[in-house]
């Protein structure tokens, strides 16, 4: 299947930093790709170049099968956009806003509206800017998927929401959810908002793609392994590049292994932590996943100067 | 609301917890026969999950013969007969290894364990000891058992 977003070698300076660097990456069609990242590690500009709100120094980009430079109002009909700075006409009530909207799209389902309209509680005769922020974001969703498009691409939707917000922003999110192809690309900066709703995964750090991957598939092969060791021990000197974050106090060693398989960690094990008597290995959620890589990314970018390739983080 | 039981634990592709507890609702008799079942939209939105997830979940329970289609309602539920003994045995590998990791902590054999399974089976037997499924259900037991 075609992807839905295609990135090649996207680039983007402002003044002398460097918000995206040489980022390619496919958002494939029919899935909630979550794009993950610490604030200021250029989620916001890769959106907005993709939506064409930017124009890139370098690279191409595709959405929904043509380049984003062109994308016109036809294509935005098929496109749902909600970014955590959302500039909205705040002096509208919130029905003068959906009547403002409606026009604009040929495709605009009036049931639909209403129903989410009642599903978000929001007060019709209500000015925007009177509304509190997870009201104003919840306006927008509804604008934003009541003409059913094809892709709903959303920048940090759930910051600053309060979670049963979050939990109703999520639930109207899904009454998506049948529409032949639908897909949606999330932004955010804390995967618990999106673990279960992920179905991959791509991280950025630093401007730069670390990591992009089916959210199965990250499950996998990502354990949190705890070993006792018979004696006090010291850490080994060169540990595979698989065991993230190793630790060792006292007699017990800790560490994320990024490649799991049974038998070469118990292998392993045994090389490089003779004193082992045994190891535990247990499955780890999305969210630790992305705390154990976060970790090591920072701790890689502490050593290399910002323009220079790091050592590519994909083979973690 | 959903017409079974599930809790989403953490560390396990939710996939296998909501197949697990569909099969185990059938068999508990919290679904039965003909029963309509949620549709992928109802299921992504009241677990807050991907609907590809959801979709594949049906999917499978549709193949292995749980669910069948029904144009104009959409998914039903089936009671295929009740599985394999090896099969339901299967069911509990997950709770069993977790048992046995803890005996071994605890210096214990298999067969201090198979006493300790047989206490606590007198004890729920009793009906005096509820604290024995609780348990079990610490143990990390995926569903709750709620008695009707």
């Amino acid at each position: 299947m075609k992807p839905i977003i295609e990135i090649r070698n996207l680039r983007k300076k402002f003044g002398r930093t460097v918000a995206v660097d040489d980022l390619t990456l496919d958002v494939p069609e029919g899935q909630v790709t979550a794009f993950l990242g610490p604030n200021g590690a250029g989620k916001t500009t890769t959106i907005k170049c993709l939506l064409n709100l930017l124009a890139p120094d370098a690279g191409q980009i595709r959405v929904l099968g043509a380049p984003s430079a062109g994308l016109d109002s036809a294509a935005f009909r098929q496109i749902g956009y909600v970014s955590e700075n959302q500039e909205m006409p705040l002096w509208m009530t919130v029905r003068q806003f959906l009547n403002y909207c409606r026009p604009m799209y040929p495709a605009w389902d009036a049931a639909f509206e209403a129903r989410l309209l009642k599903q978000f509680d929001l007060p019709p005769d209500t000015k925007l800017r009177a509304l509190s922020r997870g009201m104003r974001m919840k306006a927008a969703l509804l604008s934003s998927l009541a003409y059913r498009p094809k892709l709903v691409v959303l920048d940090e939707p759930f910051s600053g929401l309060d979670p049963l917000v979050r939990d109703e922003f999520v639930h109207g999110m899904l009454e998506m959810t049948g529409k032949e192809g639908w897909s949606v690309f999330v932004s955010s900066h804390d995967i618990a908002e999106v673990e279960r709703l992920a179905d991959r995964v791509a991280i950025i750090h630093r401007g730069r793609l670390q990591l992009d991957e089916a959210a199965e598939s990250l499950v996998a092969r990502f354990r949190w392994v705890e070993i006792v060791l018979g004696a006090e021990a010291a850490p080994p000197e060169n540990p595979p590049a698989n065991w993230l974050g190793l630790e060792v106090s006292g007699r017990v060693a800790r560490f994320t292994d990024s490649r799991y398989d049974e038998r070469e960690l118990d292998g392993a094990v045994k090389k490089y932590l003779p004193a082992a008597k045994q190891w535990r290995a247990q499955p780890m959620t999305l969210r630790d996943i992305f705390v154990a890589l976060a970790r090591t990314y920072r701790l890689n970018g502490a050593h290399q100067p910002a323009e220079e390739n790091p050592s590519p983080a994909k083979q973690l | 609301m959903l017409p079974f039981t599930f809790q989403i634990e953490d560390g396990l592709p939710v996939s296998d917890q909501l197949e697990h507890a569909v099969r185990k609702a059938i068999f508990t008799g919290q679904l039965s026969d003909g029963d309509i079942f949620p549709s992928v939209r109802t299921l992504s939105q009241e677990l807050r999950i991907s609907p590809t997830t959801a979709h594949k979940v049906v999917a499978t329970l549709r193949e292995d013969g749980y669910l069948a289609s029904r144009p104009g309602i959409g998914m039903v539920v089936r009671t295929p007969h009740l599985p394999e003994r090896s099969e339901r045995l299967n069911y509990l590998q997950p709770l069993c290894r977790e048992l046995l990791r803890e005996a071994d902590d605890l210096h214990l054999e298999v067969e201090d364990v198979v006493e300790a399974l047989h206490r606590a089976a007198e004890q729920a037997g009793s009906g005096r000891r509820p604290e024995a499924t609780t348990h079990v259900a610490e143990a990390g037991n995926p569903t709750q058992k709620s008695n009707p």
